[in-house]
């Protein structure tokens, strides 16, 4: 969907859009918010929305440094502790790796 | 090939690992032990694959080869000539599994006063974490040895010139770490098809009664008294499907099936008092599975008989080919002694040799018993028992549970200018010597029993049997007489199957099957689901329903369903049908249906009836399952032009995106447009 051609609400909209959308544990959401407006508010000259899709997209940049610290937190921790953790370990697991612990 | 694969139990694993995609490595065969310098140090191309013989399969070169791993890719074993003395084996058997526990006896426990496998390297159970595999000496052995020789030969202490033949191994193992882990992987079932990672070992005894009991009347029978005379089937090496257990395993059972023989006249016409039971354990090997799942079924009124029915025991161990004039030994458990229950027993024994060419000598008092299955009876109730064995003090052979245990280590020598079916009748020395034993023991079971003595002299074990079944069990199985007793639908498993290649985890599909006359497999195997036993069970139950069993003249859909005739009953026996012998004027066989008591009885380890996979009460073996095991040989570059290739190819691919990007944004320049003349004219 090219940008160029909305409106200026419209754009707000989708932009709000996105943003409550990754308060559903959806970051991804977050992410292309930061990435599909960051030319929007941060490039372009200023119109009277940008400043709220200014503040989305500064939110929704937090919010996905918050959901990458803790997802690469949890994903180291686990994967170098799962062996010892032998039964938990099993339990939190979906796929076991074969022939090796 | 025969690989070397990965048991677990409830504290270790054992055996190799490959990595998932194999292991490569350059071949170096190995000429002697200051040679391994080259694969561990000096080779200026690690890893190596080292293809040594079977004279240098020790433990102190594979330990050091298990150190260097990073250097080693793996080990190829080939089967050549046989060292002095092997014995992969642990110095201390089924040490924490037998009766001698500290609470037993504390000096006993641990072999603290006897050793029983002085030579043991305890090879078969340690941990390797590169393939190990086993190779024939045949056209294939010969190819990869050709390979290294025109390849990887260090020519004056030079440089090898790339490239260089190399070998690759899969053996890659599903499970780890111990049994509890396994099992409770195989039970985890997130997706629609479970990965079964390990499979319990076991498979079934055989067991008959020579006056047999209702099958389905459990638990406890009143003023019923049974001998029980005892054997075992199975034994290891350290690649599991080479065993062989002649004198490990064979000759024990092969004397107790001839003795059971021996026995059937003189028991039906005069049957003595108490009972006798032909048990042949299997799985004693591997902590004892057989033996302990009777003591828990008896104990849990599972069994036909329980604990206390049992009278006394005799168990025949190894009893190796007597020169004449040599003892064999009765063993017997120091506490018991001190009751003296056993006095009678040896008497029996003792006495029933007179006349034989041996005579049977107690050992030393304080000496406790050999592993044998008879030590899981022990541990259950004090039972009176003798091991019978030809050692005095520790276990003689030089080969206890090591493949070269076979046909040769006990001198079966057959002339040479015989055929297979002339071998099959010869009756060699060792058959020989191997009646008289069995005849001791048929004559002592009997006096045991309680038999009639005056009958006593008439027992006599038949050397043509011994000498054929053990032609069948160490040379060729697949001979006119194991034919003739076998079920047709069975007969397929003579053909043993030396190298089966185990296709998708544990269904044993027969990718490769050798046809090639070899004996079966002593190894237990694993409890199959199924009601399908190994090919030395069957053949170890048909040949006690031939000997022990009586021909009748039913026919064969009468065989299957004989409960509607007046006479026959299911409960007491069973009724197999046999193909039976190919007379001489015609190709059809007489088939006959046999009714006979002997029966196949579970003998899974009752840890996993229970759950409990950390038992130190039960026997935890499993074995791991795999996807598929193979090995190849290729010629391998050197890295340098590896490395070469992939920057060329790196490169290529670099400089056509550039040109492509030039192209693009120069098109109007490059293709400057050229009216076309017509391109109106359609």
């Amino acid at each position: 969907m090219n940008l160029e051609r909305l409106p200026n609400e419209e754009k707000l909209t989708l932009c709000r859009k996105y943003y409550f959308g990754g308060f559903a544990f959806l970051p991804f959401l977050w992410l292309v918010n930061v990435v599909w407006f960051f030319k929007e508010a941060f490039v372009e000259p200023t119109y009277t929305e940008q400043l709220q899709i200014k503040t989305y997209v500064k939110r929704s940049g937090l919010g996905f440094l918050l959901w990458v610290a803790v997802l690469t937190t949890w994903i180291t921790i686990f994967q170098h502790f799962r062996a010892e953790w032998g039964e938990v370990g099993d339990y939190l697991s979906f796929t076991i790796p074969l022939g090796i612990p | 090939t025969v690989p070397c694969v990965r048991l677990l139990n409830a504290t270790h694993q054992i055996g190799c690992q490959s990595s998932i995609s194999g292991d490569t490595g350059v071949i170096h065969v190995l000429e002697s032990e200051a040679d391994l310098e080259w694969p561990l140090s000096k080779g200026p191309n690690p890893p190596y694959m080292v293809l040594l013989e079977s004279s240098l399969f020790t433990k102190s070169i594979m330990m050091k080869m298990k150190n260097a791993s990073s250097r080693v890719a793996g080990v190829v074993v080939v089967q050549k000539t046989s060292p002095p003395e092997f014995s992969p084996h642990t110095t201390c058997p089924n040490e924490n599994t037998g009766v001698y526990t500290e609470t037993y006896d504390h000096n006993l426990a641990h072999c603290n006063t006897t050793v029983w496998n002085p030579r043991g390297n305890g090879l078969s159970y340690e941990e390797f974490d590169s393939p190990v595999f086993s190779l024939k000496e045949d056209n294939e052995t010969e190819v990869i040895k050709q390979c290294y020789f025109d390849h990887n030969r260090v020519v004056n202490g030079s440089g090898l010139q790339y490239p260089l033949c190399a070998m690759q191994l899969f053996s890659h193992m599903h499970a780890v770490t111990d049994t509890a882990t396994c099992m409770r992987r195989s039970s985890m079932d997130f997706s629609t098809s479970p990965v079964m990672v390990c499979d319990p070992l076991g498979g079934y005894n055989v067991c008959a009664f020579i006056r047999p009991y209702n099958s389905t009347a459990f638990g406890h029978k009143e003023n019923e008294s049974v001998v029980i005379a005892a054997a075992r089937l199975d034994s290891r090496a350290f690649f599991l499907e080479d065993s062989t257990g002649a004198e490990g395993s064979v000759s024990g059972f092969v004397t107790l099936l001839a003795a059971a023989q021996a026995l059937r006249e003189a028991t039906q016409e005069a049957p003595p008092t108490r009972n006798i039971l032909f048990a042949f354990f299997h799985g004693e090997v591997f902590d004892y599975i057989g033996s302990s799942r009777m003591v828990y079924d008896m104990k849990n009124n599972m069994f036909v008989i329980d604990l206390d029915n049992v009278h006394s025991i005799l168990e025949i161990g190894q009893v190796k080919t007597l020169r004449s004039g040599t003892n064999l030994f009765l063993h017997s458990d120091p506490v018991s002694r001190r009751n003296n229950t056993v006095t009678n027993l040896v008497k029996n024994l003792q006495s029933s040799t007179a006349g034989l060419n041996f005579s049977l000598v107690e050992t030393d008092f304080s000496q406790p018993l050999p592993p044998s299955s008879f030590q899981r009876l022990l541990r259950a109730r004090a039972i009176p028992g003798i091991v019978l064995a030809d050692h005095q003090t520790d276990i003689n052979n030089r080969y206890y549970e090591s493949f070269y245990d076979n046909a040769a280590h006990l001198n079966l020598t057959y002339p040479s200018n015989l055929s297979p079916e002339e071998q099959l009748e010869f009756v060699t020395d060792t058959a020989k010597s191997l009646t008289e034993v069995a005849t001791a023991v048929a004559r002592a079971l009997f006096k045991q029993a309680g038999g009639n003595n005056s009958q006593v002299n008439k027992i006599n074990a038949d050397p043509k049997t011994v000498t054929q079944m053990l032609y069948g069990f160490l040379v060729r199985s697949n001979n006119s007489w194991f034919q003739a007793v076998m079920a047709p639908e069975l007969k397929d498993i003579l053909h043993t199957l030396t190298s089966i290649k185990k296709v998708l985890g544990s269904s044993l599909r027969c990718v490769f099957c050798l046809s090639e006359p070899n004996p079966p497999q002593y190894y237990v195997g694993v409890a199959k689901s199924s009601h399908q036993a190994n090919a030395l069970t069957y053949l170890v139950q048909y040949l006690l329903a031939n000997l022990t069993g009586t021909a009748t003249n039913l026919t064969q859909s009468q065989c299957k369903k004989p409960d509607e005739l007046p006479n026959e009953s299911t409960y007491l026996y069973s009724y197999l049908w046999v193909q039976g012998v190919v007379p001489p004027n015609s190709t059809q066989r007489e088939s006959f249906c046999v009714r006979t008591a002997v029966r196949l009885v579970k003998a899974v380890s009752p840890a996993f009836d229970l759950g409990d996979y950390i038992s130190k009460e039960y026997s935890t073996w499993t074995k791991s399952q795999w996807k598929f095991i193979k090995a190849r040989i290729f010629l391998v570059a050197s890295r340098d032009l590896e490395m070469l290739t992939l920057g060329v190819g790196v490169a290529v691919l670099f400089t056509s995106l550039l040109v492509t990007y030039f192209v693009r944004t120069k098109a109007d320049v490059l293709f400057s447009s050229v009216r076309e003349p017509n391109n109106a004219a359609y």
